[in-house]
């Protein structure tokens, strides 16, 4: 039974809306559901891949997307090619300590890597595990932590939230580099519970304190972790009730084990991947938070079932999201199979409000309605206008007019049609796709293919996934 | 919600922008007429610009007790000496980053609101910073602020700008949120071009705007969330801002003398918007930085040093235009910080923390007490005015409007007992 797109999230059922989703007569697995599996799960697709998706069904679909075809030596091939140019470019990047050009490195993985979902995650823990170089400064310790993330980004949370309490750049951004038994440095210990872990609320500032004590000698030295034994504080410390702590490891755990912390972590995922708003109560995502525990705190899991259920592909979550900046670029990007300078692309994503390595404070991008404003909004359109208008922006290698009579497009209606149909998730009204029409109508000259790209890039509805 | 295509012709020529796209109500044809109307005419008799420090700022840094023995002893690496602070009265002293607002200070346009806070402080930032944009604890949190309230109460049909603009690139702050209320943000004023200007010439004209009716309902996410009618009323908001923002500021540049640092530059484009006569009533920027948890001295300083440059600047180009008496610059923070500083010559998240005020004569130079060094809140400093109170005080005192419903109750007593304005 499909669930009805005006529906409110208080009438869903919580365990029919986890559950797997099949095709149906009424609801067949269709080009609509493979666009918006590209969106959600990876940052938009072109004309082949929504091919394949389509010949593949949803469950094949999803685990291309995962990379989870194990047992097929072509993906093997493929991620090795890919990770042999992504390594190459890295190196480059890497020698010149330029973090803006690690930013067009990563750029490049998002739009070329054969398994697009873990990019999305590591942007999804970039997020989540905010740091920001504009005070870590050091490219090498950026890198280093994005590689790690990617590394454990469908992996144990568990397992993630131990690692990134020692990852050099972190620790620096936090403060808790230096952080001496006299006076315990609370940044860390406080954004571990608030922001990593748990969620405001669930412990008390005496907690922050507490947990403050067990990190005391958790230093960075030389760019590395190391545990300073005669800067650590040996007191008996109760952490969230607990008294027996032993080590900040220990320390660890115990905000791993609250009750809290497996809801916190599913619903900043759920809000990742199908609704801004509202925000889901704990009963609606009981379902997920069991398959979470029970697999061991796997990300892998829990996202799967996410992009596979039926709040997903019945299409209600369809236009519950605000694309961000980056999801907005690179799908109109990869939409029209297009290569651009990714120097300058990186550049490009700053005035929408996603540049990446950057992100405007520990809490990360709010995301959703913060996504937008006058200057995000005008600068999302000035963004195709400069794609565009750029001499190096390649569709398929060529130029936008030959793609386009490639896809066997020969008018600017049909034009505007496949442009609606690639990059807007909800209906266009008859009334305004007349005045998008109308609006490009007389042009013949080359640019008249790009009138209709810029004149949707001022329709609000693109804005939406 | 009733929307309705326009499609518009002369008005977008004459501008040099191309617009097709669906718009609610009728601002594009309001836009049209407003494009032929001299500027000037609109500018506010009361303005508010209100300056966020983000991240808690050091009060005890910025405001100075030197002469307190606690003081000392709690601030062994941080404390600013006897011989560096800008003394005035009751052994308190500036940091000496304040420097360039002295003279705002002895002109009597400069004012100190000291012990600001609420009860039961929340030392996170971000629920800490909510508390005062929106004057709700978490429990009971409305998506709105107290300026966005404010701005609601107030709308003015024949008003053709925003109410309210936020100079700034990071998201609309909490406080300027409000249902039906357009707060436009501007990054810079270089970002709110459109590019998309080659396009008008090719388009057809009919030499009118003319509308096409629609009365489509959205049908996402109805109920329990509008995320279309969200998308197209802020699309609405940005075109127009970015139209009558390319008028406005189509005279040639008088700035005065603004540093050149980020909150320099934002204080420079309000300046700009005000001289420009825009109807605006408040404006809203923001520094960053203020979380100085390590090695806090040298940030702390320079932090300081760009705030009181900029709004120095900002209050001498006010005066420069014979507007001292019409602009009001209000500065906060979250919260303050620790009373101690903890290893990493930095301090932790506090409590209780100096308001300022500059821009029109003030009646008293200092308002309330030092908080004490003797009794502390689990080693933070206790508030002795409620934030919700210099609120009052503001929409009542300076901008004439009830503050009741704005702030969700009354403090109009303690806002009286201030006696912030003439």
């Amino acid at each position: 039974m499909p669930i009805d797109a005006k529906t409110t999230l208080a009438e869903i059922d919580p365990a029919f809306a986890w559950q797997k989703w099949s095709p149906a007569d009424q609801e067949p697995w269709d080009e609509q559901r493979v666009r918006l599996l590209y969106r959600r799960g990876a940052f938009g697709a072109g004309p082949k891949e929504i091919a394949r998706g389509l010949k593949e069904g949803p469950e094949q679909c999803i685990a291309t997307l995962l990379g989870e075809e194990s047992q097929s030596t072509e993906l093997a091939r493929q991620v090795e090619v890919f990770e042999k140019e992504s390594g190459a470019i890295a190196a480059a990047v890497r020698a010149g300590g330029d973090i803006d050009r690690l930013a067009a490195w990563w750029l490049h993985r998002m739009l070329h890597s054969p398994q697009p979902t873990l990019e999305k995650m590591t942007l999804f823990w970039h997020g989540h595990f905010a740091t920001g170089a504009d005070k870590v400064v050091d490219s090498e310790l950026m890198y280093e932590q994005n590689r790690w993330l990617r590394q454990h980004a469908l992996g144990d949370f568990r397992a993630m939230v131990h690692g990134i309490s020692k990852d050099a750049a972190m620790l620096l951004y936090l403060d808790s580099a230096t952080n001496r038994k006299a006076h315990p440095n609370e940044n860390y210990a406080r954004e571990l519970m608030e922001l990593f872990c748990l969620g405001e609320g669930n412990y008390t500032e005496k907690d922050v304190q507490e947990l403050a004590r067990c990190f005391t000698g958790w230093e960075i030295r030389r760019k590395l972790f190391r545990f300073n034994e005669y800067q650590h504080d040996e007191g008996v410390k109760t952490l969230l009730g607990r008294s027996e702590i032993e080590s900040g490891e220990s320390a660890i755990d115990v905000v791993l084990a609250q009750e809290a912390m497996p809801y916190f972590v599913v619903g900043k995922l759920v809000k990742f991947f199908v609704m801004d708003e509202p925000q889901a109560s704990r009963q609606f995502l009981e379902p997920l938070v069991k398959t979470f525990i029970a697999s061991d705190y796997s990300i892998r899991h829990v996202v799967h079932q996410i992009l596979l259920s039926n709040l997903m592909l019945s299409l209600w979550s369809v236009g519950r999201k605000v694309r961000s900046p980056v999801e907005y670029a690179l799908e109109i990007v990869r939409s029209m199979e297009a290569t651009a300078n990714l120097d300058r692309l990186a550049k490009m994503l700053r005035p929408l409000g996603q540049a990446l390595f950057y992100p405007p404070n520990v809490k990360g991008w709010d995301g959703g309605r913060a996504w937008i404003n006058s200057s995000t909004l005008i600068g999302r359109s000035n963004f195709v206008v400069d794609l565009l208008g750029d001499t190096n922006t390649r569709f398929a290698g060529g130029s936008l007019e030959n793609w386009i009579r490639a896809q066997g497009i020969d008018s600017k209606e049909a034009w505007m049609e496949w442009l609606t149909k690639s990059l807007v998730a909800v209906p266009i009204p008859d009334i305004e796709r007349d005045a998008l029409q109308k609006g490009m109508a007389g042009r013949t000259n080359a640019n008249g293919w790009t009138a209709p790209l810029i004149s949707l890039s001022q329709n609000p509805r693109i804005h939406l996934s | 919600m009733e929307r309705r295509t326009f499609t518009l012709g002369a008005a977008a020529a004459a501008t040099g922008l191309a617009l097709d796209i669906p718009v609610p109500g009728g601002w594009m044809k309001a836009l049209a007429s407003e494009l032929t109307v001299a500027r000037g005419d609109g500018r506010p008799n009361r303005i508010l610009v209100v300056v966020q420090l983000s991240g808690g700022n050091d009060g005890l840094n910025t405001v100075v007790p030197y002469r307190d023995e606690r003081y000392v002893q709690a601030r062994p690496k941080l404390k600013i000496n006897a011989s560096e602070v800008i003394p005035f009265q009751n052994d308190l002293g500036f940091h000496p980053s304040l420097r360039s607002l002295e003279s705002q200070w002895e002109a009597g346009r400069f004012s100190v609101v000291q012990g600001v806070g609420y009860a039961s402080p929340n030392r996170s930032h971000f629920e800490s910073m909510d508390i005062w944009h929106s004057c709700h604890r978490k429990q009971d949190r409305t998506q709105s602020g107290w300026i966005g309230r404010y701005l609601s109460g107030c709308s003015d049909s024949e008003q053709k700008d925003a109410p309210g603009v936020h100079v700034g690139a990071e998201p609309l702050p909490l406080a300027l949120v409000e249902r039906g209320v357009q707060v436009p943000s501007l990054a810079s004023i270089e970002q709110m071009r459109l590019k998309s200007k080659s396009k008008v010439m090719q388009m057809e004209e009919d030499g009118t705007a003319s509308a096409i009716g629609s009365a489509e309902k959205s049908s996402v996410g109805e109920g329990d969330s509008d995320l279309l009618g969200f998308v197209e009323t802020s699309t609405s908001a940005a075109l127009e801002a970015s139209l009558r923002l390319e008028k406005a500021l189509s005279v040639p540049d008088e700035t005065g003398d603004f540093p050149s640092s980020g909150l320099g530059e934002k204080l420079k484009v309000v300046s700009r918007l005000i001289l420009a006569g825009l109807g605006t009533q408040v404006y809203y920027v923001t520094l960053d930085g203020f979380d100085t948890h390590a090695k806090q001295a040298a940030v702390h300083a320079s932090l300081l040093r760009q705030w009181s440059d900029a709004v120095s600047a900002f209050c001498k180009r006010m005066q420069q235009a014979g507007l001292q008496e019409n602009v009001l610059v209000v500065t906060f923070s979250e919260f303050g910080r620790r009373v101690s500083e903890n290893a990493s010559q930095g301090t932790d998240h506090g409590a209780a923390a100096p308001m300022f005020l500059a821009g029109p004569k003030f009646p008293a130079p200092l308002v309330g007490e030092h908080p004490s060094l003797n009794s502390l809140d689990d080693g933070d400093l206790k508030y002795h005015i409620d934030y919700r109170d210099v609120y009052a005080a503001v929409i009542e005192g300076w901008l004439g409007a009830a503050s009741l419903k704005v702030l969700d109750g009354d403090y109009r007593e303690g806002a009286e007992k201030l006696r912030l304005f003439g």
